[in-house]
């Protein structure tokens, strides 16, 4: 079997499994046990990926491969590899035949739907993540809201309908606009000479060609295109201030919704400006990037502190969700490989340790069919194994060093604090005291929920004294066995990150290459410049980019050979 | 033996934790956990004794670097698992290790059938990893991996009797109050990256190239080229010190930390973690030199808290607490010691503080294991008769912290003072003599709150309540087993395996030896550090092998301190001794006249000065003050910030949802339907076409 087509099997396997749960029974027992054989059978995959890599040219793209598609319009299914996204799908497919176990016993109808849908969102979130064709990662991109609206719509909580309603509409709203830029972007590529660069001059969405002409566009056409980028991406991490629809999300979708929401989807959006706002508007990223870091950090503190005063569990934790997601933004505006390389760890950690916290509240919620802090209390006398597990994904996700949590959250900070030449110390500082802020609002949780005298009231509907199908027994085999890797996760990535951060460094220096050469003042773009001055157009030539030279396409006054 | 073998130094610890962890789950395993996790410590202490014989073969001045594996590398980050061993290190292990196992030793006794046995062993098996590797670590990123993980343990350990919501309170205290120490330090080891580019201590060669360590950075560096951000970054340690080492104004969660189990309080809340501010103070001493107000900010806040605790320890009816305030204000002779730049006086207080201070505590304990939990020294007297060797023991300790001529305590803290008042004498600020005087008069408190303890405890007639842990939760003697909830209802209420005497008792030896142990250091260990006449001890040889000798400031002051500064005709040491010693006896005397010959009085001065005594009876009501000024106020910011959220920033987007229905609304009448309408829509629609088309032809 030919090496590029690993890819694709791992968009299609779960696809393919998606469809055949149609075919099974409607028992549960059947379609479980075929739900979790397919996501193992992706992670197989994804594994099989892992050892083929060729992990010294991390950077490169492998195992790359098109299947034509509309090919007069230059589109195709574009896809390959490099070690983000490696790291990225590998996180996919690790925690979904975890979200399916820990499925088993909260989905209680419907499961052919249920399951369905999570193989769906499951081969979209895998293609996005090894798309490089433009087009291909945006359609994958909007399609995880279909099934995500779906598994919240239905399987969700008292305010489903709403929260998938806001949900979709927030996060489709802005991707619109998103697509606007991009097609902006693959337009302008259109109207360049064709000599300039391998594929200007025609229609392509590929990423790679479309980064070069859109670094050849001018500082105002970049501003445009990163606001486009912006409002898509920005919603989806979500960046404060447009986070809103997210704690309701959160709180309504049933847990293998929220794990997987704060799994993977919001890295999503972080994935996207790493992809695409770094590279393709490198200019407009650096005049821009210290306000977009001072949302940031201005997200960091005011969701903390709202995170400090929640009465509902997972709320708590979704906003705290925001809170992190800001020091993964923090990082990646720092531009430099300490802070991105930081940021991308972020997200993995986040993963892993958020996902966990979600997976744990819902198995509170299981027994207490109740979230709210103040009717339960003192978990550890009762449920000593369970109390194990928060406590551990708790001090993960305050940043406990020898846990991963604190490697992403000192990196980021610390890439933060050394770029003076974008942000600087006041912003590592400032964002520092969410160290403090997550101290609190964790342990606040931690305090009431795992220690204190025991309180079991269960839901407050009803008699509440009553507790009625209040059940207090501690997790089961199954449970534990969901827990458990996550938890060597977080150890694994807390001791030993470098094996991970290694392989980062080489597409980093990629990404950042062209927003550091206008931060160093060295030669930009694909060596091709105008001068201001002279309106003399120099090719392939050493142009300082120091002097911040506007370079405008102007297509007629380029000579064509 | 090979000085390769300190790498197992934490690890044997963290693989104890890790079986410690196992044995909560298992019944069976439980009695398991104390002695593996006593047989870990041990070892520790004897490959760090091991690694002693090597000073000055193997292990070389310059300090030794041993590579565990790669941690964090990225972008010219580099923060390795490694080990730095030198001299000072050495020492340290030795306390950590030493002290650690004598109060596992304990501890296996005074916890015994406890339903927490094994997680308390796992905690504290975890706790000298983390320690271990807080005083082995190369870097300042891996410093802070054991500067963070201590804290850890010190938040499960004092959070130890969980259903105790006084408990889960002051564990959470303790570790927000430490993260706000630890940003401090946070960012000062980002400082110190972005000024120096590394965080390493040692030079190393990996592959063939050098990477200078941050101390090599440090000599190179002259005064005159020292930038303004470089002088900042002894601040942001500074706080990070002040936090984990309660001092002013971080010291508040430490009075609490006495929640946990006392065992916990001897050795991680006196004896190793507290110590932890000192010991980082004294490594990084470089770079605390390049700045020239840094150790003299040091030494005030150092100074000011030993008063400062001392006032409140002198009316806590606690007897734990009146330690902890004392734990306080001897880590502020600490950091005194360091600030004057006598880093030999400072570690010198920190190692035999250990002693004592762990053998005050763990007395305490037996005290409140004897009376069932009660630490109340109002309703306790005359103990002695009932726990003769408990007092006993005691009493040195108390004799040791009260500095009584030629414990312990007194050569340390002499080394201090006399430093102190040298720097004052011979003319380098009033400030240090004032500091000195301060010292001084800490000293009579001291003498005179400790024996307050003691008299009041183990003096007069034979009379005590019996506290009520039978009832409470804490240290229910039940033998159930923490991963199986239904055991201890079931099966254990009729098979109570360990016996709680009714009445006030001795201790075991199990629990007493290794008091005895700390009880000859606390009388001896002063003779380490006792320069014989050519002026050379072995503590002075420790730091002069070690980072933590100062350098470059005695350098600039060697003008200053020619001759011997005289005082009162002696030579100064002499004479800091004897002035030490008469106030020290002066304490005890009226400690004894007030607490044992006439009590009455001590009440009667009380009313008197009621308006004082309240006050420091309610430790200058600063935890009211924080909680009314810092606490309240970020709660109400985080109410604040939610309703925003939901009303302005959630209410604007949902405005804009708004938006496209007015549109329809707008637009809605036009479509009713009737055909009229949309004839004449139709017919202005083509007009206004046809009128463009022509515009633009």
């Amino acid at each position: 079997m030919q090496l590029s087509m690993l890819i694709p099997m791992m968009v299609v396997l779960p696809l393919l499994s998606g469809a055949a749960l149609l075919l099974l029974p409607s028992g549960g027992k059947a379609i479980k046990a075929h739900a979790l054989i397919g996501t193992l059978a992706t992670l197989g995959v994804s594994l099989l990926v892992v050892c083929r890599f060729d992990w010294s040219e991390s950077q490169a793209i492998q195992m790359a491969s098109a299947i034509g598609w509309v090919e007069g319009f230059g589109l195709s299914f574009g896809f390959g590899i490099d070690a983000i996204s490696l790291w990225l799908v590998l996180l996919t497919t690790v925690l979904m035949p975890l979200v399916v176990l820990g499925s088993f016993s909260s989905v209680t109808h419907r499961f052919k739907e249920f399951y369905g849908w999570l193989m769906v969102l499951e081969a979209a979130m895998i293609g996005t993540f090894v798309a490089t064709d433009l087009i291909f990662f945006y359609i994958c991109f909007e399609f995880t809201l279909v099934p995500l609206y779906l598994l919240i719509g239905v399987f969700g909580g008292t305010q489903r309908l709403r929260a998938a309603k806001m949900f979709f509409l927030y996060t489709f709203t802005g991707s619109m606009l998103t697509f606007a830029g991009v097609l902006y972007v693959a337009w302008f590529n259109t109207t360049l000479p064709w000599t300039l660069f391998e594929g200007a001059g025609r229609w392509t969405f590929d990423i790679r060609t479309l980064y070069g002409s859109a670094q050849a566009m001018s500082h105002g056409q970049q501003v445009w295109v990163l606001i486009a980028l912006l409002s898509g991406f920005a919603v989806k991490v979500p960046l404060f201030p447009v986070h809103t629809w997210l704690p309701l999300a959160h709180t309504e979708a049933p847990t293998s919704g929220s794990v997987i929401l704060a799994g993977v989807l919001l890295k999503l959006g972080t994935y996207g400006l790493l992809r695409f706002a770094l590279p393709m508007t490198p200019w407009a990223v650096v005049t821009i990037g210290p306000y977009i870091g001072a949302f940031a950090v201005a997200g960091i503190l005011y969701t903390a502190l709202i995170c400090w005063v929640q009465k509902d569990i997972k709320k708590l934790i979704a906003y705290s969700s925001v809170s992190h997601l800001g020091f993964c933004v923090l990082g990646m505006f720092a531009l430099n490989s300490v802070g991105v390389g930081g940021s991308i760890l972020y997200m993995i950690n986040h993963g892993l340790s958020t996902g966990a916290l979600f997976l744990c509240v819902g198995m509170i919620y299981e027994r207490m069919h109740t979230r709210e802090m103040s009717r339960m209390g003192g978990l550890a006398r009762i449920m000593p194994v369970w109390a194990f597990f928060m406590v551990f994904f708790c001090m993960a996700s305050v940043g406990l060093p020898g846990l991963n949590g604190f490697v992403g959250e000192f990196l980021t900070l610390m890439g933060a604090f050394v770029a003076t030449d974008v942000l600087g110390p006041a912003y590592a500082a400032i964002a520092g005291v969410g160290m403090i802020l997550g101290a609190i609002y964790v342990l606040y949780m931690v305090g009431r929920v795992v220690f204190g005298p025991v309180v079991t009231l269960g839901p407050s509907l009803g008699d509440p004294s009553d507790g009625h199908g209040v059940r207090t027994d501690d997790l089961n085999w199954r449970e534990i066995g969901v827990l458990s890797p996550l938890a060597v996760g977080c150890l694994w990535l807390g001791l030993f990150p470098t094996t991970v951060l290694q392989t980062l460094e080489a597409p980093i220096e990629g990404i950042i290459e062209p927003t550091r050469s206008i931060l160093d003042g060295g030669v930009y773009g694909k060596g091709v410049t105008i001068d201001s001055d002279s309106e003399r157009i120099d090719r392939d030539s050493d142009f300082p980019a120091a002097r911040r030279v506007l370079v405008l396409f102007d297509t007629d006054r380029i000579a064509q050979p | 033996m090979s000085i390769e073998f300190a790498k197992w130094v934490p690890w044997l610890p963290a693989a104890a934790a890790v079986f410690c962890g196992l044995c909560c789950t298992n019944r069976r395993m439980r009695t398991l956990a104390a002695p593996v996790c006593i047989v870990s410590l041990v070892s520790g202490f004897l490959i760090t004794l091991g690694v002693k014989g090597q000073i000055g073969g193997e292990l070389s001045d310059a300090g030794t670097r041993l590579q565990v594996f790669e941690w964090i590398r990225i972008g010219g980050l580099n923060a390795d698992f490694a080990y730095y061993l030198d001299t000072l290190t050495v020492l340290m292990l030795l306390v950590v290790t030493g002290v650690g196992s004598l109060v596992a030793i304990y501890a296996a006794g005074y916890m015994a059938g406890d339903r927490g046995y094994a997680r308390f062993f796992a905690a504290v098996s975890l706790f000298i990893f983390a320690m271990t590797t807080l005083v082995m670590a190369d870097n300042l990123v891996l410093l802070y991996l054991g500067w963070e993980g201590v804290g850890l343990c010190s938040y499960l350990l004092i959070g130890y009797y969980y259903q105790k919501p006084s408990a889960v309170a002051a564990a959470k205290k303790a570790f927000i109050v430490n993260r706000i120490g630890d940003l401090g330090f946070a960012l000062g080891i980002m400082l110190i990256y972005h000024q120096f580019g590394t965080v390493h201590f040692s030079t190393f060669t990996a592959d063939g190239v050098v990477y200078p360590g941050l101390f090599e950075h440090c000599s190179r560096l002259t005064l005159a080229q020292v930038e303004t951000p470089v002088l900042v970054i002894p601040f942001l340690l500074m706080l990070g010190a002040f936090g984990k080492s309660a001092q002013l104004p971080l010291y508040v969660w430490l009075p609490d930390a006495m929640e946990g189990p006392t065992p916990v309080s001897a050795l991680i809340h006196a004896a190793t973690m507290v110590t932890a501010g000192v010991y980082m103070i004294a490594r990084l001493l470089p770079v605390f030199e390049l700045s020239p107000y840094a150790l003299p900010t040091v030494a005030v806040v150092g100074g000011a808290t030993a008063l400062f605790a001392a006032t409140i320890a002198l009316r806590q009816h606690d007897i734990k607490r009146v330690f902890a305030y004392s734990t306080v204000s001897q880590l502020g002779y600490m950091f005194l010691g360091v600030g004057v730049l006598s880093t030999v006086g400072g570690v010198f207080h920190l190692f035999t503080h250990a002693f004592f201070k762990a053998l005050l505590f763990l007395t305490a304990g037996s005290v409140m294991h004897g009376l069932a939990g009660q630490l109340d020294m109002r309703k306790m007297s005359g103990l002695r008769t009932k726990m003769p060797v408990t007092c006993w023991l005691m009493f040195v300790g108390c004799l040791a912290l009260a500095g009584f001529p030629f414990t312990a305590g007194f050569f340390s803290k002499d080394m201090i003072l006399a430093a102190a008042m040298d720097r004052g004498l011979t003319g380098q600020g009033t400030m240090y003599t004032v500091l000195g005087i301060a010292g001084l008069f800490t000293a009579l408190l001291t003498a005179y709150y400790t024996f307050r303890v003691w008299f009041r405890v183990f003096m007069g007639p034979t009379e005590y309540e019996m506290g009520e842990e039978h009832a409470a939760v804490e240290d229910t003697p039940t033998d159930g087993n923490e991963a199986d909830p239904s055991a201890d209802t079931s099966i254990d209420d009729g098979n109570i395996k360990v016996e709680h005497h009714h009445d006030a008792h001795e201790m075991g030896w199990l629990m007493n030896g290794p008091l005895v142990v700390l009880a000859v250091g606390a009388l001896l260990a002063g003779w380490l550090g006792h320069a014989d006449s050519s002026g050379h001890s072995w503590l002075l040889s420790v730091i002069e092998g070690s980072s933590a000798n100062p350098t470059r400031m005695v350098e600039a002051a060697a003008g200053h301190a020619e001759a011997h500064t005289m005082l009162l005709g002696m030579e100064l040491h002499t004479a800091m001794m004897v002035i030490s010693s008469c106030l020290s006896v002066l304490g005890i005397l009226v400690a004894a006249y007030l607490h044992w010959f006439n009590r009455p009085a001590a009440d009667r001065l009380a009313e008197q000065w009621s308006g004082s005594a309240r006050v420091l009876e309610n430790k200058y009501f600063v935890d009211e003050a924080m909680d009314a000024v810092i606490v309240k106020p970020l709660r109400m910011m985080g109410y604040l910030c939610f309703v925003f959220d939901r009303l302005v920033i959630e209410g604007l987007v949902l405005a804009v949802g708004w938006v496209p229905r007015i549109g329809g609304l707008a637009v809605r009448r036009t479509q009713r339907g009737a055909l009229q309408g949309y004839g004449i829509g139709m017919a202005v629609g083509v007009a206004v076409v046809a009128v463009l088309i022509a515009m633009v032809r």
